[in-house]
Parts: C-alpha cells; structure tokens; sequence
C-alpha cells in the first residue's frame, strides 16, 4: 500500500522527535507513582501550547506532579499559591522606583516561567484570575507603559479543590474556556498506593529527577505536532461531537436536549483538534484518528459544558452527556 | 220660597251619598294580580302584586284568609303602596311575600278588598279570586312546610361518569394502538434478525467488489468496506461497533475470543491508514481486502466465537 507522500518521513521524525516524552514518563515515574493519564495530559497540553484546570482533593501530588515535570522537561517552574488578598501585580510584577537612578523601572511578577502551577486558583479574586488568563491567552503581560513576551513555552497548570467553595471566586465559564483541558485528579489505586507510602517511607527525600530534554526539542515537537495530518473525516467528526453538545436533538440526542444549558464554544472544536494532534503524537504517529480524539474528549469538553437544571437535579455530570455523545455519534 | 229653597238644599246635600256609595260600588276596580316568578321550588317564595283603582277618598285594605285556607301559600310578608292617578282616582298596589309549599300547579289563594270612608267605616267588600297559577317543583317531600333560604338553583353536575368512559375510551385507543406499534416493531426487529447478518455482508461485499471492477476509487472502497465490516460485527457479535474506534473494537473482539481476530483487526487497520492517513492502495490491493473480508464473514457465518 503505497502511503501519502511526506506522511512515512514525518512519522519517522516524530518517533525519533517523540523518544524524550518516553524518557521523561520514566523520570516523572520515579518520582510520582500512578497517575499516568495526567502526566500524558499535561505533556499533550505542552506539546499543542495549552494550558490545564487539574482538579483533585488535596493530597493527591498535583503539585509534585508539576514540580517533577518541570524538572524532567527542564523548564522554570513556578508555583504561585493563588490567595484572596491578592493584587494583579503580584502576579505579572510591577513598576519599582530605582533612586539610585532616579527611574522605574519593570520588576517581573512570578509569570514569567515555563511552567506556572497556579494552585487554588479559585481562591483570588476575579481580576487576578483574569491578570492570569489574559496572559495565558496573549503569551505576554504588560507591566506599566512595556509589554513583555512571556517565555517559551509557556504553561499554565491550574489547580482547584472541588469540595471546598467557602471563600472561593467560581472561575466565569468564559475564563475557564480558555483551558485546553480540565483534567480530573483521582485518588490512586490500592497497589499505587501502596507503592506511594513505600516510596515515602524508604527514602523520605523525594527521588531526583534528571532532565531530559531542553526547550529546543521541545519547539521542534511543536513543530512536528502542526504537520500531523488530519483527515477532513476526522475533522467533520470533531465537529459533530462539539455541534452534538450545543443541539443534541439535531443528533438523535434527544434525551440531552433540556439537560445541557450550554454547549461547547467553537474553542471546544480548535483544542479538540490540537489536543488530538499532540495524542496522536504521544502515539508516535504522523496522523490523527478518531481514538485520538475520543482519547481527550471528556477533558476537552467537560469544562465547556453547562449542565442545564434537570441534570444538576439529577446529578448528572457533563462527563455523562460526554460518554452519551461518543457513543451515539457516529464513527468515520 | 224658602221652604222650597230649603227642601232642594237638603236634597242637594242628600244627594252625593248614595251617588257616592253606587260610584264606589260600581268604580273599584281590581285592575290586575300578578305573580313572579310563576315556576319555583318548594319552600321559595312569590311576589303576588295586586292593582286596585279606586275614587279618591276612599280607604282600600286586603284581607287574607286564615292560614289553613291559604296553603300551600304562607305569607312571609306585605308591601303597600297608593298613589293618585287623577282627580277623583287613585291606585293601591299590594305587594304580597307568600312562601309556597306543595307540588305542582297551585292556584294563589282567594283574598278579600275592603274599602272603607275617611272615617273608618265600611263601605264594601269585594271577595276576589285571582285565576293565577304557580308551578311548584319539589326537591322534597311535598308536605315539607319549612322555610328554606332563598338560593339560587344548583347547576347540573359536571359529568364526571361520561368524562371518565370518556378518558377510559381515549387510553384504551391509545393502548391498542401502542400495543399495535410494538408488535408491528417487534415483528420487523424479528424479521430483521432473521435476516442472517454475515449474508447480508456478503451481498453488500458482492456489490462493492462489482463496483471496484467498474472503476470505484480504492479509498473511497476502503471507506464503503470498513463500514460494511462495522455493521456485520455489530450485528453479528452484538457489539457496539458503528460509534467505536478501531481500538474500541479490538478490545471487544478479544473479550469475545473472536477466531478470525487478527484477520479482522488487519482489516481494519488498512481501512484506518486509508481513511485517515490518505494512504493510498492500489486495486489489486482492495480486491484482496474486499476477499479477505468475505472469507471472514463467511468463517464468521459457521459461527466460531
């Protein structure tokens, strides 16, 4: 069977491109044990320039997870505890005054870092959360009279506590869109567990990390995501499942139909696209499929979907409209 | 002279008398008696109005009879009015409250007039019998005697018995129809089953083999094949294989412990590389696929899973 002309070559270069992920799984994974599909959504995230909403109970190393993939990918981290005494300029930096020279000048807020670990995101106030995601969206803030480009690349791992609301700021549906994925943190299982307090015990200093790769590679992985080929099949499928959530009748979803308030933005459909793309690349292939994009669907949608009243009365989660619509839309 | 002059002065003055007492005899006149309304229940009550002209001066009074001879009639009450119509005539208008009792028609009773001078003393009386009727409607035993509130007639009940055959009418129609619906959806999911899935893949192989002789583009074979094979493990293996992916359905497969598994799943694969990797295969390629696929489905159809 003769293949497309460019595609073998760029599956070549991505499986030769995609071997520092490996390395960096085993690295992550001597430090952190379990929580695999996080750790490939944040690097699905870091290859198709997005930024993420984890959301877990505390305890369950969200924070080390970013730590220890910052240090694999050897990227600045920052982590930034969001407080709701906070001001935007703690956050981007502010104009100081210099009186040896008798000037401002532009001191630069904690944003500027690779990985930014924006923990309890929901504890500050909406205009530091939209200083935030101003700067997630527009890869640079502006400090005073000067803007300045946020270094590449540049991440955003938001972290917010799903059981606890007193003295939260809900994040506005339009700020949490701009999140390529919001990715649930669950508890880990039995064996991990006990594979957790054993590594705790033994050494009590967390294992080192080495890192594996530099920012160059990294670029260049971006690079090779954009070339991934898409199928116009694959493409029209993409936006029947994100069409499916704003009119799940027009679908034969009719049961969804007065469930779901909102549907997914046209955002939904770019990120599921980009998300799919980075999977397929995880996968070492030079194409997308649709098990790439049923693969990062429920993260990609979740947080795009407004439960209407009938399913929060019935509690019901977006994450089951999600599995409704992958099984219902067709396949190509 | 003077005698005479006297003797016509006391004739004169004798005269208006007798004059008088036959005009008033002759004048009174009972104009009407009427009675509203003239249908009623039993225990309601009637405004009876009589109308009485006659010359001025003269006292007019209505007198009832006893109760016993009034029933079924029983006075509740009595109203009195005059007025002058012209000089020399007035009018008296009795308005009489009378509860009545009973069933049926019932005559109102006989009454008596009494005219009297300005002085008190009788002049006549007239008996009169008025030849009006009421038509009584009992709710109760007709020698019911007490009183009850006037009220206004109860409309008729809503018809709950016919509404509810009614609504039992309408949802066992319903029910029959429904009922109908499944069996004509059951029979055609029957017949439908009966119709063998790995023959009906077979014919629509046949087909497509046809049409890649007489120059179908591989891919968009490929594309036809894949979903021909999609809907004959779906049916055949009753799993879902139409909204899976490749992946999806492998993992089913292997639960299953499918015979001809690598077979399909090969299959399958080139059908993803053509349809998402814009692979492109030649025809003697799709010919084999499309033979390959019918060999599954025929290995499939002697049922080894």
């Amino acid at each position: 069977m003769q293949h497309a002309a460019g595609l073998e070559e760029l599956g070549r270069e991505i499986r030769d491109a995609s071997r520092f992920l490996d390395l960096a799984e085993e690295q992550i994974s001597s430090r952190i044990i379990g929580q695999k599909e996080v750790v490939h959504r944040v690097f699905i995230a870091l290859l198709a320039g997005g930024h993420i909403l984890l959301e877990g109970v505390p305890g369950l190393a969200k924070t080390l997870i970013v730590r220890t993939f910052a240090a694999a990918m050897n990227l600045q981290f920052q982590r930034i505890q969001f407080t709701p005494d906070m001001l935007p300029a703690d956050l981007v930096g502010t104009m100081v005054y210099n009186p040896k020279d008798m000037e401002f000048y532009a001191r630069q807020g904690p944003l500027f870092a690779n990985v930014i670990l924006a923990d309890e995101i929901n504890r500050s106030p909406a205009k530091v959360q939209s200083a935030l995601l101003e700067a997630m969206q527009e890869k640079q803030v502006t400090i005073g009279s000067s803007t300045f480009p946020l270094p590449e690349p540049f991440m955003v791992l938001a972290t917010q506590n799903p059981i606890e609301h007193e003295g939260t700021y809900l994040l506005p549906e339009a700020q949490i869109d701009r999140f390529m994925m919001k990715v649930i943190v669950g508890y880990p299982s039995y064996d991990e567990e006990l594979g957790i307090m054993q590594l705790a015990a033994a050494s009590g200093t967390i294992p080192e990390v080495r890192p594996v790769v530099d920012a160059g590679d990294i670029a260049a992985a971006r690079r090779l995501v954009d070339r991934i080929y898409v199928d116009p099949r694959v493409q029209r499928y993409i936006v029947d499942l994100v069409v499916a959530t704003r009119n799940p009748a027009a679908h034969g979803l009719a049961s969804l139909a007065s469930m779901i308030e909102y549907g997914a933005s046209p955002r939904a459909s770019i990120f599921l696209l980009l998300a799919a793309k980075a999977h397929a690349f995880l996968q070492h292939r030079a194409y997308i499929t649709p098990e790439d994009v049923k693969a990062i669907a429920y993260e990609t949608l979740r947080h795009r979907i407004i439960p209407g009243y009938e399913a929060e009365a019935d509690n019901i989660r977006t994450d089951d409209f999600i599995r409704e619509i992958l099984q219902h839309i067709e396949v190509p | 002279m003077r005698a005479a002059t006297l003797l016509l002065a006391l004739l004169l003055a004798a005269l208006p008398f007798p004059l008088l007492a036959g005009q008033t005899g002759t004048a009174s006149t009972v104009l009407g008696v009427s009675v509203e309304p003239d249908s009623l229940y039993a225990g309601e009550r009637v405004i009876c109005t009589v109308r009485v002209r006659h010359p001025e001066g003269t006292l007019v009074s209505l007198e009832l009879p006893d109760s016993t001879a009034l029933e079924p009639f029983y006075p509740v009450g009595q109203k009195h009015s005059s007025s002058m119509l012209s000089r020399g005539l007035a009018e008296e208008r009795f308005e009489l409250e009378l509860a009545v009792f009973g069933s049926g028609s019932q005559r109102l009773p006989a009454f008596a007039l009494l005219f009297r001078d300005t002085r008190g003393r009788m002049l006549e009386r007239q008996e009169y019998r008025p030849a009006v009727s009421v038509f009584v409607r009992t709710l109760t035993p007709s020698g019911m005697l007490e009183l009850r509130p006037l009220k206004p007639p109860v409309d008729p009940d809503f018809p709950f018995p016919l509404l509810t055959a009614l609504l039992l009418a309408v949802f066992g129609m319903a029910g029959v129809v429904l009922l109908a619906l499944f069996i004509i959806k059951r029979k055609v999911r029957l017949f439908a089953e009966t119709v063998d899935p790995a023959q009906e893949a077979r014919r629509k192989l046949g087909k497509l083999h046809n049409r890649l002789s007489s120059g179908l583009p591989p891919a968009e074979c490929y594309a036809e094949l894949s979903a021909v094979m999609r809907e004959y493990l779906e049916r055949h293996y009753h799993i879902r294989a139409l909204e899976a992916v490749t992946q999806e359905i492998e993992r089913d497969l292997r639960k299953l412990g499918v015979s001809s598994f690598d077979a399909i799943m090969n299959l399958l694969r080139q059908a993803d590389l053509v349809k998402f990797a814009d692979s492109r295969p030649s025809a003697e390629e799709t010919r084999n696929s499309t033979r390959q696929a019918e060999e599954i489905v025929s290995s499939g159809r002697s049922g080894s899973h």
